[in-house]
């Protein structure tokens, strides 16, 4: 089955990025047989708009899948979020990273998010699983930040760390979550919005995405 | 509802939306159902229950996996959602009051919720533990809430290994209170051996058989008041 066909389809319809990668390290026994990771991106930060677009992306994908005779599973854009159903609990199961490093769309930076080469973290992600055998992208193995240390030095909160990622040990703890989450909830407290992301916004790779 | 065929295309709908895990054909079927006077009880059972006997065929046969079965038990909820309110209420003469929940170790909650669907329509009051109930639970809050009857419902043979853990406690605490257990791995027989007071195979049997029982509870206890 051809992935470029899909890669093109996506992105005519408005996709940023579209890899495929082959997640089957990362998969759960409830959902073994899904072991490949459509992973979609937008240039456009988590608003309702972003969101909704991702979905519409990712009913299309299914749509695609399906009339080629295949299952898949979206896990939407905002998946922690979701609780209503009976699926979303299934989407805490895979992670969106995943499927971004391993079809080589971004490395796992020092900050803890998918950096792209070209947009570094300004991107919102959707994934879509599926059992489609379709010809998979070359993963991201490494970190690419280098000696680069700049959100080490702004984050004010002190949770990155410097942490270099690598797909051996992907699940190592890069950013001390804790700290950040309560740097910003005492934000919030105070000015009613989180109001930090500095490890977004001092990003070199961030920024040229940016300018763009 | 005037004609047969159009009740086929309603029920068919419902089914399909179920069992093609599309929540919006279930929501229109629903809606189609309650707007044209369907009985919204053979909506449910006739229509979205037996979808999801077909799932659990596809399930079987491997075509379908865990996140198809969660979409189709989500597009069921769907559909129950907008008939149930319009259940008929029913007067069968007998009230009583229910605990009822899926024991340890077993999430499967749809059957379990249809059941306690029915007692609400029946005007039972029903204490809902939920799912995954730790045994001992069932048997707190049938004495917190002095209930005559205790429903266990266990979709697994793993699981169901718990009922005559919890039928032999509460016999000990409160004879004369009634347990009833269900779910596809039981029977009749199970229910003998472990000395549950009855067993149904669905919803609509499991109110019946609650009926009976909560009948004869009073009865016995009217007795009772006399001859003092
Ligand atoms: C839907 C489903 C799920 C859903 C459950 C969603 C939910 N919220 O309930 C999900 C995906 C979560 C699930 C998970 C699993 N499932 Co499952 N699942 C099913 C399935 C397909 C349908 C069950 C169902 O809802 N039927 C529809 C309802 C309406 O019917 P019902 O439950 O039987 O209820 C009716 C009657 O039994 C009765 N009744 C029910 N309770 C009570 C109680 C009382 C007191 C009374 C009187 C009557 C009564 O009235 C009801 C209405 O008429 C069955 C397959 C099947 N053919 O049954 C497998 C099945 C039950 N699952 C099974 C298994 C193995 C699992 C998993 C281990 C799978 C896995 N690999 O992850 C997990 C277990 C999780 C856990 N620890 O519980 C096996 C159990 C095997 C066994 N004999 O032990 C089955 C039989 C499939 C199979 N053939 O292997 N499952
Ligand atoms: S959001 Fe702020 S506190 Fe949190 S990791 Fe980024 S820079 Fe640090
Ligand atoms: S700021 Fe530097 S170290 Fe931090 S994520 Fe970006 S490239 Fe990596």
């Amino acid at each position: 089955m051809d992935a470029k066909q899909l890669k093109q389809f996506l992105q005519a319809e408005g996709a940023t990025l579209v890899g495929v990668g082959d997640v089957t390290k990362a998969l759960p026994k409830e959902i073994v047989h899904l072991n490949r990771g459509i992973a979609i991106a937008l240039n456009r930060s988590l608003t309702k708009e972003a969101v909704d677009k991702l979905v519409r992306l990712q009913t299309l994908t299914e749509g695609w899948l399906k009339a080629n005779g295949h299952r898949s599973l979206s896990i939407p854009p905002d998946s922690d979020r979701r609780k209503d159903k009976l699926i979303t609990k299934l989407y805490r199961l895979f992670c969106h990273k995943t499927a971004a490093t391993c079809s080589g769309l971004g490395w796992i930076g020092k900050n803890g998010l998918i950096i792209n080469e070209q947009y570094g973290s300004k991107l919102t992600w959707a994934t879509v699983l599926t059992d489609a055998p379709l010809g998979a992208d070359r993963p991201c193995v490494s970190s690419r930040c280098g000696d680069c240390d700049l959100c080490v030095r702004h984050c004010p909160s002190g949770a990155v760390q410097g942490h270099l990622w690598s797909l051996r040990n992907p699940l190592r703890e890069i950013v001390a979550y804790d700290k950040c989450r309560s740097l910003k909830s005492g934000r919030t407290a105070l000015k009613g919005k989180p109001n930090c992301g500095f490890c977004v916004t001092v990003c070199p790779y961030s920024r040229n995405g940016a300018k763009k | 509802m005037a004609d047969e065929t159009r009740k086929k295309e309603i029920l068919d709908k419902l089914r399909n939306g179920v069992i093609q895990y599309d929540e919006d054909a279930c929501r229109e079927g629903a809606q189609e159902a309650v707007a044209e006077g369907l009985d919204a009880n053979e909506a449910i059972f006739d229509g979205l229950v037996s979808g999801m006997e077909e799932v659990g065929r596809l399930f079987e046969a491997q075509e379908y996996f865990v996140p198809e079965i969660l979409m189709c038990a989500d597009a069921l909820y769907a559909g129950l959602e907008i008939l149930k309110p319009h259940c008929r209420q029913m007067d069968l003469g007998v009230k009583g009051s229910v605990v009822i929940g899926t024991v340890e170790g077993d999430v499967h909650d749809i059957g379990k919720n249809l059941v306690k669907m029915m007692f609400d329509v029946a005007g039972f009051t029903v204490y809902d533990l939920g799912r995954d109930v730790p045994l001992d639970k069932f048997v707190e809050e049938q004495l917190k809430t002095d209930s005559e009857l205790v429903c266990l419902s266990a979709m697994m043979t793993t699981s169901m290994v718990g009922m005559p853990k919890v039928i032999e406690k509460i016999k000990e605490k409160n004879p004369n209170c009634m347990i009833m257990i269900g779910g596809a791995p039981t029977s009749k027989e199970l229910a003998d051996k472990w000395g549950a007071d009855g067993y149904a195979e669905d919803a609509s049997n499991a109110l019946k058989e609650a009926i009976k029982m909560v009948a004869f509870l009073k009865k016995l206890r009217d007795e009772k008041a006399q001859k003092k």
